[in-house]
């Protein structure tokens, strides 16, 4: 079995690994029904011992099954198009066909966001060139050969290059994006916006996801209920936890609707907990030294700045709550550092935010105050409103972009006996 | 709560006692009783550093060692205000941290008992490495660096604390651009004519000796025949490593330069935060903490002071200022912890090396942002 990740050294070889790709893509078709049979097997074959360890797979495993994607598949492009069929639009039909060959460049601070990415690209029937981040090599290698494994035909694995090469091969980059016909670009601002400048065709489509950032909200009910308190701390917990408060859906923030009858600090207090909790089943393995330092900042120039601010945090650095008031989102500090803001309406803070907050943890009791949430984060930039506990569950569309029909070209066909 | 007069007194009773001579156990016991009070103290007088000092995990007055006393980081020193323990009419003279380009420099507060102590302080580390007689200064920086004003930058508070040891002093560069030719050779050369065989003392920025002197002095051909320097230099490696100048290959230029052998060049570790405490390599190229002071090198994962041999944030703890809440920073530099006793040198308590400065934080993944998409102004209409 060769190398699922291709160590990509020249200008040359990349040009000739992706003609290589647009030719085994243009040679046959594949329909959405035969990625998702693929697609199916891919998981089962990811439930291994050797891969349940690695951050994500357990997802990665539910996000790859047909009662997963199939929807997904439907919604964006109706469920005609399963079988590769044509859909009924008035008098005219339509179908999707693959923009050609993606290119993807994943971040690299989310272990299994190559293959998601790739799986969006490939349902599209798309062929795939995967920029694989140098720290995700061993983690996606095994991954992939679990595809391989179980693609025999090579159905799937013939439309993919993953690949791998120094993130400041600047030729290499612009010889992947000058061959692509759509990209996925995933990461931080300065990633994002270095991918963006590579000389892209005219025609690519582009989709970037990132950077963002994300907050939750609690009206007073909620917060307020002292027998459902504990279990929605651990949801926030575990929001903040994964990806280490690093993805654009990991809560910087969270704002609480003020209550006479309810103590923030109680709160706090279980929201501690819930953290020290967290923090024992997923302590940190290593912290760069320049992050502990902005931990001691933030703790230090947050009780500083006022006397009513309040922080609970351990010796450690592994995680901090600043506890206090105001209406306007804290820049991110990372860390396991969540600011914990009280404010008299919710809809205030929402009515601040700029287009940079991704996703909206919610936990509100009312029903119509949700919705009325819901409408206004809609309105003020928010491409994910969601319950607490769920930020980072992955879905599409995702940054407000449908992650399959993206990346395919939807053909009218008006029939000429009309 | 102990009153400051208390304080004062046990602060000069630490000053009175051979900075290097206390075991570890006897140094730890003192300066915990002393940095306890001090907290106490500044609690009383600052409500936000008492606000910090009041969520810190561990009570202060429950501490059984310094390490797990509050900490502040030393950037809190940039806040304006500058962070007080005395009220405005008491301050006597501000020092302002040398922050490079576009940074905000740290502003540390002074009252006249702190300037007292930290004059004291410094000559009593440096009266351990070059002896206490008084001698010629020669400064290698401009007069008006010399700071005889209320604002004292690092550098000023460098040259100031070495004063005392000076019989009279000498600055060689001009005043100008730094990237400009500065040498004043007239000065520097009648200077060298008249103390040549003596016992002379030197300092400058690390950098200002490399480029305004060495430099200048090579290009010219000239080497100072004055083997009995001490040069003391400080300001950080930062630009000289940028030009791959490594401390071997400094101290073997400088000493080539005057003419002395390489043990006579002498680096210290300082920040102007830790005011009266500096850092001067010992003969076996490790620093070492004075009686009022103490170093606790964290482990960036936990925070808890490390092992020998290992490296982390450098963490500082001074009990001589009373005018500002220093007592403990945490600093923005890592160093290695070489033992925590039993420096061939003879140095009593922790040796440790300088290991570079901590490099930025960079908020990581897809939420990494560098701005927000438009002024807080713009947004807000519901």
């Amino acid at each position: 079995m060769k190398d699922a990740i291709q160590s990509i050294e020249s200008v040359p070889e990349m040009t000739d690994r992706l003609q290589q790709l647009r030719y085994a893509t243009q040679a046959t078709e594949v329909v959405p029904q035969a990625v998702l049979e693929i697609y199916d097997r891919w998981a089962e074959a990811l439930d291994d011992r050797e891969l349940h360890n690695v951050p994500g797979v357990t997802f990665l495993r539910l996000w790859l099954r047909r009662s997963n994607l199939e929807p997904i598949v439907c919604r964006e492009l109706g469920p005609g198009w399963l079988n590769g069929g044509w859909w009924k639009d008035g008098r005219a039909r339509l179908r999707a066909f693959p923009v050609g060959v993606v290119g993807h460049w994943p971040a690299a601070n989310i272990e299994i966001q190559p293959v998601l990415s790739l799986s969006c690209g490939l349902l599209g029937g798309n062929g795939c060139v995967v920029r694989v981040p140098n720290g995700l090599i061993p983690i996606t290698r095994l991954l992939m050969q679990k595809l391989q494994e179980i693609d025999h035909d090579g159905l799937l694995t013939k439309r993919i290059l993953m690949a791998s090469f120094d993130h400041s091969r600047l030729d290499v980059h612009e010889a992947m994006a000058g061959a692509v016909d759509g990209a996925m670009i995933w990461g931080g601002a300065e990633a994002v916006s270095q991918v963006r400048a590579l000389p892209f065709p005219h025609w690519a489509r582009i989709a970037v996801f990132g950077p963002r950032i994300s907050a939750a909200v609690m009206d007073a009910e909620t917060w307020g209920n002292r027998s459902e308190r504990t279990e929605w701390c651990r949801r926030i917990a575990r929001d903040v936890w994964q990806f280490d408060q690093q993805a654009c859906s990991s809560p910087q923030a969270l704002f609480l609707e003020r209550s006479e009858e309810h103590d923030a600090r109680e709160f706090a207090e279980d929201l501690k907990r819930a953290f020290q909790e967290e923090n024992a089943a997923h302590p940190r393995r290593e912290i760069e030294p320049g992050l502990t330092s902005s931990i001691c900042g933030v703790r230090a120039s947050w009780l500083l700045g006022d006397l009513s601010h309040q922080a609970f945090f351990p010796a450690s650095p592994d995680w901090t709550i600043l506890l206090g008031t105001g209406t306007e989102m804290p820049m991110p500090t990372q860390g396991r550092t969540l600011s914990v803001l009280l404010v008299d309406d919710l809809s205030e803070v929402i009515s601040k935010f700029d287009g940079t907050v991704q996703t909206l943890g919610l936990g509100v009791g009312n029903a119509r105050k949700e919705e009325m949430l819901a409408h206004a984060a809609g309105r003020h930039g928010v491409d994910r409103v969601v319950k607490l506990g769920r930020m980072h569950v992955f879905s599409s569309p995702w940054d407000g972009i449908e992650l399959v029909r993206s990346m395919v070209r939807v053909v009218r066909h008006v029939p000429t006996a009309d | 709560m102990s009153s400051l007069a208390e304080i004062q007194r046990q602060i000069e009773s630490l000053l009175g006692l051979a900075p290097y001579g206390t075991s570890p156990q006897q140094h730890e016991s003192v300066l915990l009783a002393l940095l306890k009070q001090e907290l106490a103290y500044a609690c009383g007088k600052n409500l936000q550093f008492c606000n910090y000092v009041e969520h810190w995990p561990v009570r202060f007055s429950e501490a059984t060692r310094i390490a797990d006393l509050p900490y502040l980081p030393v950037s809190m020193f940039k806040a304006n205000p500058p962070l007080a323990l005395v009220g405005t009419d008491e301050i006597r003279r501000t020092l302002t941290s040398s922050a490079t380009t576009g940074q905000v420099p740290s502003r540390i507060v002074l009252d006249a008992a702190t300037a007292k102590v930290m004059s004291k302080g410094v000559v009593t580390i440096i009266r351990d490495f070059i002896g206490p007689a008084r001698r010629p200064y020669l400064i290698i920086d401009t007069e008006e660096n010399l700071g005889t004003h209320a604002q004292l930058g690092a550098r000023g508070a460098a040259i100031q604390g070495l004063s005392s040891f000076a019989t009279e002093q000498v600055c060689c560069l001009h005043p100008g651009q730094e990237q400009d030719e500065r040498l004043d050779l007239e000065k520097l050369l009648t200077f060298v004519d008249r103390w040549k065989n003596s016992s002379v003392l030197v300092y400058g920025f690390t950098y200002v000796i490399w480029t305004q002197f060495v430099q200048a002095l090579r290009r010219e051909g000239i080497r100072l025949d004055m083997p009995n320097v001490h040069v003391l230099h400080s300001g950080g490696w930062k630009r000289l490593q940028q030009q791959a100048v490594t401390q071997e290959v400094f101290n073997r230029e400088v000493a080539s330069v005057f003419g002395c052998p390489a043990t006579r060049v002498m680096d210290f570790y300082g920040m102007v935060e830790n005011v009266g405490v500096v850092y001067p390599d010992c003969d076996y190229g490790n620093k070492h903490v004075p009686a009022f002071a103490e170093v606790i090198i964290r482990d960036p994962l936990t925070l808890a002071p490390v092992e020998a041999g290992q490296k982390g944030l450098i963490e500082v703890c001074s009990a001589l200022p009373t005018s500002f809440p220093g007592f403990s920073l945490l600093t923005e530099d890592l160093a290695e912890v070489v033992n925590y006793d039993g420096c061939p040198c003879g140095r009593r308590g922790i040796s440790f090396r300088f290991a570079g400065r901590v490099p930025k934080a960079e908020v990581r993944g897809c939420g990494n942002l560098e701005n927000l998409r438009y002024p807080r102004s713009v947004v807000g209409v519901a």
